[in-house]
């Protein structure tokens, strides 16, 4: 049997999709797990395969880029005819730590490492070329996790967890976080730097004072205060200063 | 230009969560793009660079919700463009905050009426068949384009009375106080956002490494 890896890999880059709050990632996962159960004992059409797509449509949440590993799983596991109750176990087992290990790896690893080089490379001077080294690095690295995790899936099965404790995985895990602090560290001189050259005498002050500000409230206060509601607040009173205090 | 950065919004914004998350969301790809379309690729870094502190402040942890800077980021630029210095950052901030605002509010949307769909199709979906869900899907991708071109071309709007009428009667020192508003703020969540994902544990050590780092090329150069 030769599993449609290909298709299904493509049909996970939209796994989000159709995102909502009753299923969350559950139509998407179904649409990627679909080419894997075309070969289901009895042939498409059949009970059986329509009973597998059923499921694999069920509420799935957890992180994008693992969901592979969860598509690939189930899958194997349908072919392997695992009793339905074990694989809807199975799938939401791995909600959990599919989600934490991507959050983990990616979201607080991978992508603000990047994003903090790309900073401050921007922040010495680099030009706009810059930014599509960022897109090449991040998405080489991207695309290797979505097709490791399916391959994984697939090749696993029901013993899933085994390729959760991929020493791959492991080394990266711990070498990505503190990689990704210090980057963060080193960017942030470089980006307020790279701001202030915009302004002059007490504007570029008044910037370190805000931020100070800022900074103190987000810590303080982050149930009522985010960046976002920050960042309007600021801006407003701006504009009734500007408009106030005319020259 | 417009029609150019409305589709590429439109790629943007369906980037961020639907398809294919490899990264033209974030808003320093984004609007560094956006600046390439628009002619002015400086203004383009400097714009995603702001909205790039701004985004760190967001962990796109399980179903949180959040404001969406990437088609505010193509409209912060389509507002600044050609604008030199402080006064273009001004405005083109003013301008992608709301559009983030506008952006977060209709995601949350989408994410609902896709739910309600869903809960509406959950018999059809239990039969198994797959051009069932097919449809489905390829539906909710449908209207997070829709969602995505529409939030753009907000952002465009407003960019473009930004440019027509703010432009004309905010006053050069106005500009600057918004746009250093906007920088202080930008500095403040990505500080706070970095420190959020580095946490207490031994993170805290290399990230205070790198600052010291950070700083000494600072003032070194």
């Amino acid at each position: 049997m030769k599993p449609r890896l290909g298709l299904s890999l493509l049909r996970l880059f939209t796994v989000q999709g159709s995102y909502n709050y009753e299923r969350m990632l559950g139509v998407g996962m179904g649409v990627a797990e679909e080419p894997l159960l075309r070969d289901l004992r009895d042939g498409p059409e059949s009970p059986t395969y329509r009973a597998a797509v059923a499921r694999a449509a069920h509420f799935f949440n957890a992180h994008p880029y693992l969901c592979g590993l969860a598509v690939g799983a189930a899958a194997r596991a349908e072919h392997e005819g695992v009793p339905p109750q074990r694989i809807e176990r199975l799938r939401a087992a791995l909600c959990g730590p599919l989600g934490s290990l991507g959050d983990r790896l990616v979201w607080a690893g991978w992508l603000p490492l990047l994003s903090a080089l790309t900073l401050a490379a921007v922040g010495l001077g680099a030009g706009w070329w810059v930014v599509f080294a960022f897109l090449l690095v991040y998405n080489a690295g991207h695309v290797a996790l979505r097709w490791w995790a399916l391959k994984a899936g697939w090749a696993y099965g029901t013993r899933v967890a085994a390729a959760l404790h991929h020493p791959v995985l492991a080394r990266a895990a711990a070498v990505v976080g503190p990689a990704s602090a210090v980057a963060c560290g080193f960017a942030l001189p470089l980006v307020a730097g790279f701001l202030g050259d915009s302004f002059t005498g007490w504007v570029r002050v008044a910037v370190a004072v805000g931020a100070a500000v800022g900074f103190l409230a987000l810590r303080l206060r982050p149930d009522i205060v985010s960046g976002h509601r920050l960042g309007l607040v600021f801006v407003a009173l701006a504009l009734i200063a500007a408009s106030v205090v005319r020259p | 230009m417009e029609l150019s950065l409305l589709a590429w919004g439109t790629l943007v914004g369906l980037d961020l969560v639907s398809v294919p998350q490899m990264m033209i969301a974030r808003p320093l790809v984004a609007a560094t793009v956006a600046g390439l379309l628009a002619g002015d690729p400086v203004m383009g870094v400097m714009l995603g660079l702001l909205f790039e502190l701004f985004q760190y402040d967001i962990l796109p942890f399980g179903a949180v919700r959040y404001p969406e800077y990437g088609p505010a980021s193509v409209a912060a630029v389509s507002a600044a463009a050609l604008m030199q210095g402080a006064p273009g950052l001004g405005l083109g901030a003013l301008i992608g905050l709301v559009t983030s605002l506008v952006g977060g509010l209709s995601m949350h949307a989408l994410r609902r009426i896709n739910g309600r769909v869903v809960h509406r199709a959950t018999l059809r979906l239990e039969t198994g068949d797959p051009r069932v869900l097919v449809r489905l899907h390829s539906a909710a991708l449908a209207r997070d384009a829709l969602r995505a071109a529409l939030v753009t071309a907000f952002g465009l709007l407003l960019a473009a009375l930004g440019r027509n009428v703010l432009a004309l009667v905010l006053p050069l020192s106005g500009a600057t106080a918004l746009a250093a508003a906007a920088a202080a703020a930008a500095l403040a969540a990505g500080a706070s956002g970095i420190l959020r994902t580095v946490g207490v544990g031994p993170n805290l050590r290399w990230f205070a490494l790198g600052l010291v780092g950070g700083a000494a090329v600072v003032w070194l150069t």
